[in-house]
This record gives C-alpha cells, structure tokens and sequence, in this order.
C-alpha cells in the first residue's frame, strides 16, 4: 500500500543546492538503497521524506496522502507519517534505560500496559538484548546500542522504515552479521526499507533496488546487477564495483551502425553494440570490468605492476605502456614483479561510454580489427 | 645490590613521569593550586577560632588564642537579639533572595534559550547579543539602572529624586519596589539570567537533535518530548546552572549594597562588610564567610550527586547539526515582543540610563542637562575618598581605571594561561587522579563566594609572613587570577577535549617540542576557545567589587572609586563611572570578537 513518490524534489541550503528536482519512485515492500559519496545528498533526501527536513520545492506522496507539496502549502508532520527512523548515532535516550527506549514509542500510541510489555519482550527477544533490559545506553557497546535502536524503531510496526547509514559505526564481523539481520528482517516485517549507505558493497547486497546518487542528482535508479552490468554513465561505473572498472578514452570512428573502430593498448580494435547505437562518439571511452580481462593469453601484451591476492581471489594490476589494467582472478595467486603477462579482453559486457557527457551509449563486444 | 637496583628504577620512573609535560604540569599546579587555594582556607578557619588584635578586650584571651567566642556571639547571643538581627535574619533574607533570583535567571535565561535554539522566532543573532549584555555589566549596574529608573519624590532613602519611570508617566512606585527583597531578588535574577541562557544555550545546543526527532518519528507530541526528553537530558547541567547561579546569588554583596539605601534589607555578604570593618567583630565576619563556604561546599557536593555517571553521555554529536525548528505560529509575534521588549529594556536602557543621569546637574530633571559632572574642576564632596572633581579631569578617578585595567589584564593573562595548561593536562590525563584533584580544586574558587574568597585572603594578608601583600595591587592581582580560573580552565579544557590527542602525536613523534606543539598546533586550532578563556577573566575582573572591596585600598581601582561616589550621593558621578566600565568591557569584548572569534558565550557555553 504505502508506495513513496518524490515528484520534482528540490532542497536548497541557501545558494546550495542539496538535492536537486528528483523523482523517485518507491514500490511497497522494496528494499531500496540511497547510496552515493558522501555529501551527495542522501541523508537529506531520506530526512525530507521522513518529515524531519522541509523540502524547498516539489511533492512527496506516500501511500494515498500527499505529505508534502510545496505548491499546496502541505507539510504533515513526521509523527503523522507512520513511518520509523533508525538514526545514524543511534540518538538513543541516555536517560532512559534499553526498556524505556523501546517502550516509548508504544506509550505514544496509547497502548495498555501490558500489551506494551509484551510487545517490548517480544522486541527484546527478537534482536536478542533480553539481559539488557535494565541498563542504560552509555552501558551497551556500539552492536548491543544499534540493536536497541533498531528495536526501538521497529517495535510500533512502522510500514516504512528509514535507516541512515546504520551500520557504519560498527566493526566489519558486525556489520556483516547486522547486514544478514537486517535483510532477514525486511522479510520477517513485511515493511518497505529506504536505506542510505555511502558503501556499494552494502547497498549491492541488501537492496532491491539502488538509487544512486551524485552532487545532488539522481544518477541512476534501478536493481542492483542493473546497476551493476550496464551503468547508465561513466560516474555510475566507477562507483560501483571493487576494484573498480577499467576506463580508456580512444577516438573512435564508426564503422557501421553498430559499431565504432579505435585505436587503444597499442591495437586497432572494433566495438560492436548488441544493437544499433544512434549517438555519435567520436571522443569515447571504453569501460571493462576487471573480471573481463583474460591473463596469460591474449591480444594485449603487459607486464605485472602489483598483485594483491585476498584469499578467494587475486587482483592483479598490469602495466601496458602508458596504461594500466585491472584484472581479477579466481585463487590466489603471487605473480613476480615485472612478469611478461599477454591479456585479453572477452564478453559481450564491454560498455561503450560518450566522454562528454558520460552517458553509457552501448554494451557490446570488443574484437580486434 | 638490589637496593641501588631500586633506586635507579625510581630514578628512572621518575625521569619518565617527569619527560611527560602534561605530568609535569599537573604536579606544579597541584602545589600552585593547594598554595592558592587549600592554605587560604586552612587560614580562613583558623581565623574564624582565634582572637584577633581589636577582640582582645571582649573575648579576655590574649591575641592569636583558641576561642569559640566569635561562633558562640554570632549563632547564639540573645542580648538586644543580636544573632538573629546580624546572623540568622540577614541568611534567610540572603537565601529567599537566591531563590527568587534562581527562578527568575533559570525561567527567563533558560526560556529565551530554548526558543533561541528550538524555534523559529526572527533575530536570533541581534536578540543572543543583546541578552548578554546584562552579565557583561558590572552586577550593581542593573540595581542602579533599577534605582534610576524607580526612584521618585515619594521616597526619602533615594534624597527624594525624580527618576525615569516618574519624569515620563507621573508613576511613583511604593518604596518596596525600590529598596529591598523584591528588587534585590528581581535583578540579581536579570543579571544571571544571560548567565542561565549561556549554559542552558549551550547545552541545547549541543544536544544531539536526533535524540528529539527520534521521539517526533514515535508520534511523540511537542510537549511530551520536551518533558520527556529534552529536559531530562538537559536536567544536569539545568540543575548545574541553578546551583551555580544560587551560589553566586545568595553571596552577591553589590546588589544588596545598592538596593538598601533605607536600611531595610539586610543580607549575609552587607552583614559581613560590615563586621569586617569593625575591629572588635572580625573574627566573627570570617565566622559568616565560613557559613558561606559551607553552602558552597554542599552545593558542589551536590551537584555532584545529582549529576551522577550512570546515565551520563556526550553531548558532542558531531554529524546533525540541523533541528526541526518549532513553529511558533501565532504566538510568533507576541512572545517576539515579549523578550524583545524585557532584553532590549535590561541591555539598552541602563546604558542610556547612566549615560542620562551622569549629565543631570539636578537628578530627574532632564532641563539640567550638562557636562558638568564631568569637566568640573570644583571639589564636589569632601566625604569622597582622593579627589572629587568631575570625572575626566579626576586623578583619582584616572589612577584607579588605569589600575584596574591592569590589575584586570595581569588576572586574564594569569588565569587564561594556567586555565589553558589545567585544561591541557586534564586532557590529557583524563582520569588520573591526580589531574581530577587539580581540575577540582581550579573550580572551587568559583563557588566560594566572591566576598568570602576576599576574606580568605584577607586573613592571610593578617599574617606576619604576608603583610607585604596587605592592600597591594599584587594581591589583588592574586586574587583575581585565582577566583577568575574556574571558567579559564573550563574553556581550556573543553577546547583541549575537542582535540584529539592524535593531532599532537603526529607533531611529537616527528620531534616538535612540546612548547611549539602548544604555540603552533593546539593553540591556532582551538584560538577562539582559548582567547574565551582570557577574555572572560579580563571582563568579571574589571567589573568586580565584592571580591576586592575588603582588599582594596581606598582609591585603588575603579569599582571601588565608583561605589565611594555612590554611598556618598554622587550618584551622577558613579553612574558616569560606570558607564564608562560597561563601554571599556563593550569595547574591548567587541575587539576581541573582531579580531579573534572569541566571545563570552564560547567560554562559559562551551
Ligand atoms: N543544514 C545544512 N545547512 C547547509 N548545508 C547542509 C545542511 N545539511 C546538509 N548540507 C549540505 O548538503 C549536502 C548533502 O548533505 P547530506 O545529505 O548530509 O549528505 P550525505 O549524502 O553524506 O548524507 C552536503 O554538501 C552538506 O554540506
Ligand atoms: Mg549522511
């Protein structure tokens, strides 16, 4: 029921501007990711939808209520909205113990005593912090605070719940352990999830879908392997993915209405889109995610710059004249320095980028000439 | 063997504790601070048992023995009921005072706080300049202002003058409203009122504001979050607030001083005064300071309890700055005018207040106005300690300005200084013990009461050893730097906290001393907050009396100048004097803030 739609939002800090005319919308029951660098306007956006920051301009509708418009003079109030928001810091009440913080929200709603308690155990015991129940939140470490807060935000069954970056304040084993959790729960709870996070790592695997975010501007806005396998621009490409895709600028010329030669790691190559490509690109950029690049055959020839094995697999950085290529591979494996190594280039997933406007223009395959 | 083993372990343990400044400063001003601090008041109570040269007759023992003449006197003497008119009467006058005072400053400072900081009422800026002000004047100035404005021919005490309040509307207050509880109550509360926004200010702002809008997302309603949440979150360092400001009330010596020209109102800090300056009843005013002290003394204890570990927390937030401003809505307007009329009317007008009546030859009638008061070179009053010609062309009034301003800078470079290397070790060796002693004895002098600090230095300036220092500059110099370290160490060390120490490791482990670490690297970064911490010395000093009134000598500095005007009816001259302190701290906060940043607000807000 409670689809989210952002028409035209706009946010203003004086001559700054926030977050600029973005549309957006949220299904019921997604799990969507806002996720960009920092400063790119997420936790603006998610405080905008939530009610606790007024929009300078446009209209946010969720579910059949339009809780803000600009034009109409609307602005509902963030208790009115139903909704739950899990705070970066937590913003736990320190003078109010792990029970209280939980059981708070409920007595706003007016629920009798006992069904509170029972609701708060219920809570408790959910996110496992029953022992705690007594203590107050300076006596909880970072993990055992977030799920208290998460308890919290939960325990009136909010139907949409907003989380700012939740998991950043914590260690890696927690984080993934929190992460798993969290996904778990938006299956338990039958709530629509926005989630911000500046780490594409988190946002890829928790998501349904990714709205990703640059200076305010909506980027992109689609499932995550949608995101991943065919960025809609070059910033959106460099973001997304570890170690991050390989970018050669090349002067392309076309050759047919499919396909565009150039010149590029010392070959005369030829790229074909898996359709026909109606832009022109003469000042293009080819973009080649390290797991595309082959080693130890192959077209190219290189020599190993560095090699980083992290246990499942190794990445290796090769240096072909002037360039330098990103490879992974499956293993781990320890190339000596300054090894010949010949590499080649295969699949069908190479993209095709228009270096002026960064627009991802064709997926294609790159053979040689 | 094994001994001379030990003895190079201790020496080189030693060397180690001692190659650490911050440990090195820690220990130098645990001595300075025990010196300063804990030997005066060891003197103080020795004072208040023995007998002193001008008791020997009454109390029949031979100078300098035992006694428990002065206690016994004092508490419990029945005769013409002396206790109860020197003693008990002028404590619970004294106390009824703080109370009021309490409420007014923590009501209205604290109030004006919070819609400073959580709503959406216009001119923040202009109206969080203005409301200070009444603290950045000296504390008699808005009894004068008081007295300025409600004086009128109805009233003997005030020589029957015409004052603002009556030259413009024909109202003449009744006498109560002039002299007494209520106005002494009314504007002790008016000057610690900014005091009360400071720090309240201060903590709100501070307050993570998720913490609110956390309760907001729950459906928590405007009211029910500021009773459930912010006040019990603000509840410490409200109920700091209200210890402080009844401390410094229930002591304040100048309100009452002014406010009691019919002799009707009498508190602890006059009766005090006053037996001080009767020779055969000092033992009995160190008796009174004592009281004081131990009032002080609970109240810290006090606040201690009350503002307990377990349900502590950092205000520091860090990531939101932004809040969810409440609406005002309608009540916008109204209560705009309400605080824009009280602030504007308690900062703006004394000042136009003194400047006015420093130019009326004739009090209250506005036809006389002239500079006489300030050029004459007539001798207007013989009972005026030096000389009392008008005010520019007045070698007394002159010597004793330029003495203030430098007893003043001498005090705001001595305790801007040791308050920045407290805070500094305190920092740095947060929850050594040793530091926690030396950062709680640099507060205490804040909370013994200015006229009784006075006292303990007094007495010590009574014995043999120290009667060099007996109304010298240097012991004003002392004093002042001593009493005014409080908020110097506090902003230092706040500024210090803010700090990582992680910033000063990357200078030390490449080999910067520890001299230009300071100068070069912590100092720049916390500038404003370290130049607070001289600044606001610098200000309570120049306008201190009750401090140095039992020290000074006649004549010495300017405040005391200004009051010797002012018992002796030269009420034209001593509101010109005044007017010119408030525009030297004006001026000179103002500079400052130009220059550096720095600003009262960051010294006690923090
Ligand atoms: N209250 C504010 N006043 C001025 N600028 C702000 C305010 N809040 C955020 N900004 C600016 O808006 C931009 C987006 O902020 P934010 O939404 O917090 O970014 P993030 O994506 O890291 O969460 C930032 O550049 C920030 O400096
Ligand atoms: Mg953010």
């Amino acid at each position: 029921m409670p689809e989210i739609v952002l028409e035209h939002v706009t946010k203003c800090f004086g001559k700054f501007v926030a977050v600029d005319d973005l549309n957006l919308t949220i299904e019921d029951r997604d799990f969507i990711t806002l996720l960009g660098p920092s400063g790119c306007g997420k936790t603006t956006t998610l405080r905008m939808i939530a009610g606790l920051e007024t929009p300078t301009k446009g209209r946010i509708t969720i579910g059949d209520t339009v809780v803000f418009d600009s034009e109409e003079g609307i602005d509902i109030s963030p208790a009115k909205r139903d909704i739950g928001f899990l705070f970066q810091n937590y913003a736990l009440w320190p003078h109010m113990t792990v029970y209280d913080n939980i059981a708070f929200g409920l007595e706003n709603l007016k629920w009798p005593k006992d069904k509170i308690e029972s609701r708060v155990r219920e809570m408790l015991g959910m996110l496992r912090i029953e022992q705690f129940e007594k203590r107050y939140p300076s006596e909880l470490s970072g993990g055992q605070q977030q799920r208290v807060a998460i308890a919290r935000t939960l325990a009136p069954s909010p139907k949409v719940l907003f989380m700012d970056e939740p998991l950043s304040n914590l260690d890696a084993k927690l984080r993934l352990e929190m992460r798993s959790e969290l996904k778990r729960l938006h299956v338990d709870t039958d709530s629509t999830f926005v989630y911000v996070t500046h780490d594409q790592m988190e946002a890829m695997a928790l998501a349904t879908k990714i709205c990703l975010m640059n200076k305010g501007i909506l980027q992109q806005y689609d499932p995550p392997l949608t995101v991943y396998d065919r960025p809609a621009n070059l910033f959106v490409a460099d973001f997304v993915g570890n170690p991050t895709m390989n970018f050669f600028p090349v002067k392309a010329s076309r050759k047919d209405s499919r396909s565009f030669a150039f010149h590029m790691l010392g070959r005369d190559l030829v790229f074909t889109g898996e359709k026909d490509i109606a832009e022109e690109a003469s000042d293009a950029v080819i973009g080649v995610r390290p797991e595309f690049i082959t080693l130890g055959e192959g077209a190219f020839s290189g020599v190993v710059y560095t090699t980083l094995p992290s246990g499942m697999e190794t990445t290796v950085r090769i240096r072909a004249g002037e360039d330098f290529v990103t490879a992974v591979i499956f293993g781990s494996v320890d190339f000596s320095h300054s090894l010949e190594m010949p590499f080649g280039i295969k699949g069908n997933s190479i993209l095709l980028f228009d270096k002026a406007s960064g627009k991802m223009l064709s997926m294609g395959t790159v053979s040689e000439a | 063997m094994s001994n001379s083993r030990k003895t190079t372990r201790i020496l080189n343990n030693m060397k180690s504790y001692a190659s650490k400044p911050a440990n090195v400063i820690t220990v130098i001003f645990f001595i300075i601070l025990l010196a300063t601090v804990c030997f005066p008041l060891l003197s103080l109570v020795r004072d208040a048992f023995t007998v002193h040269f001008g008791e020997i007759r009454d109390v029949g023992k031979p100078l300098g023995s035992f006694t428990l003449y002065h206690w016994h006197t004092l508490l419990f003497d029945t005769l013409y009921d002396y206790s109860i008119l020197t003693f008990w009467r002028p404590l619970l006058n004294s106390f009824s005072m703080a109370v009021i005072s309490c409420i007014v400053a923590v009501g209205f400072g604290g109030a004006v706080a919070w819609f400073i900081t959580r709503s959406d009422i216009p001119g923040k800026k202009f109206l969080s300049t203005i409301f200070v002000f009444p603290y950045i004047m000296p504390s008699w100035s808005i009894a004068m202002f008081w007295e300025n404005f409600f004086k009128n021919t109805q009233i003997v005490a005030c020589y029957n003058q015409m004052g603002m309040l009556e030259s413009i509307t024909g109202i003449c207050v009744p006498e109560w409203v002039l002299y007494g509880f209520f106005p002494c109550a009314m504007c002790l509360g008016i000057h610690y009122a900014p005091f009360a926004y400071l720090l309240i200010g201060g903590i709100l702002r501070n307050m993570d504001a998720n913490l609110e809008e956390a309760a907001t997302v729950l459906k928590a309603s405007r009211f029910k979050i500021l009773r459930r949440i912010t006040l019990p979150i603000v509840t410490p360092a409200l109920i700091s607030t209200v210890l402080l400001v009844f401390s410094s009330s229930i002591s304040s010596y100048t309100v009452p001083a002014f406010l009691n020209k019919n002799g009707s109102f009498s508190t602890i800090s006059t009766t005090m005064r006053s037996l001080f300056n009767t020779a055969a009843m000092q033992g009995q005013g160190f008796v009174v300071a004592i009281v004081l002290l131990i009032f002080s003394v609970v109240i810290l204890t006090l606040n201690n309890k009350m503002t307990g570990k377990r349900k502590s927390f950092t205000t520091i937030s860090g990531k939101s700055g932004q809040v969810s401003l409440v609406k005002l809505g309608k009540a916008r307007k109204p209560i705009t005018a309400v605080i824009m009329i009280i602030s504007v009317f308690f900062a703006i007008v004394p000042l136009v207040s003194f400047a006015l009546e420093s130019l009326l030859e004739v009090p209250g009638d506005y036809s006389t106005i002239s500079l006489y008061y300030w050029l004459t070179t007539d001798t207007l009053e013989d009972r005026v300690f030096g000389s009392s010609q008008g005010i520019l062309r007045n070698p007394t009034i002159w010597s004793a300005l330029g003495r203030s301003l430098l007893v003043s800078f001498a005090v705001a470079l001595i305790s801007g200084t040791f308050g920045i290397l407290i805070g500094y070790a305190c920092a740095r060796k947060r929850g050594s013990k040793l530091a926690r002693w030396v950062s709680n004895m640099a507060f205490f002098p804040y909370l013994i009461p200015a006229m009784s600090f006075g006292a303990v230095y007094l007495s010590v300036s009574f014995l043999p050893a120290f009667s060099f220092l007996r109304s010298s500059v240097l012991l004003l110099i002392i004093v002042g730097g001593i009493k005014f370290l409080p908020f110097a160490s506090r902003s230092g060390a706040n500024a210090m906290m803010q700090v990582s120490g992680e910033i000063e490791e990357a200078a030390f482990v490449i080999g910067v001393p520890w001299w230009k670490r300071m100068a070069r690297i912590l100092f720049p970064i916390q500038k404003a907050s370290f130049i607070s911490g001289y600044l606001l010395p610098f200000i309570s000093c120049m306008r201190e009396l009750s401090l140095f009134v039992l020290l000074a000598a006649p004549g010495s500095i300017i405040t005391v100048v200004l009051q010797d005007f002012e018992v002796n009816g030269l009420t034209q001259i001593s509101n010109g004097i005044n007017f010119l302190i408030i525009m030297i701290v004006l001026l000179v906060q103002f500079i400052t803030n130009k220059l550096t940043g720095a600003s009262i607000d960051k010294g006690i807000g923090g």
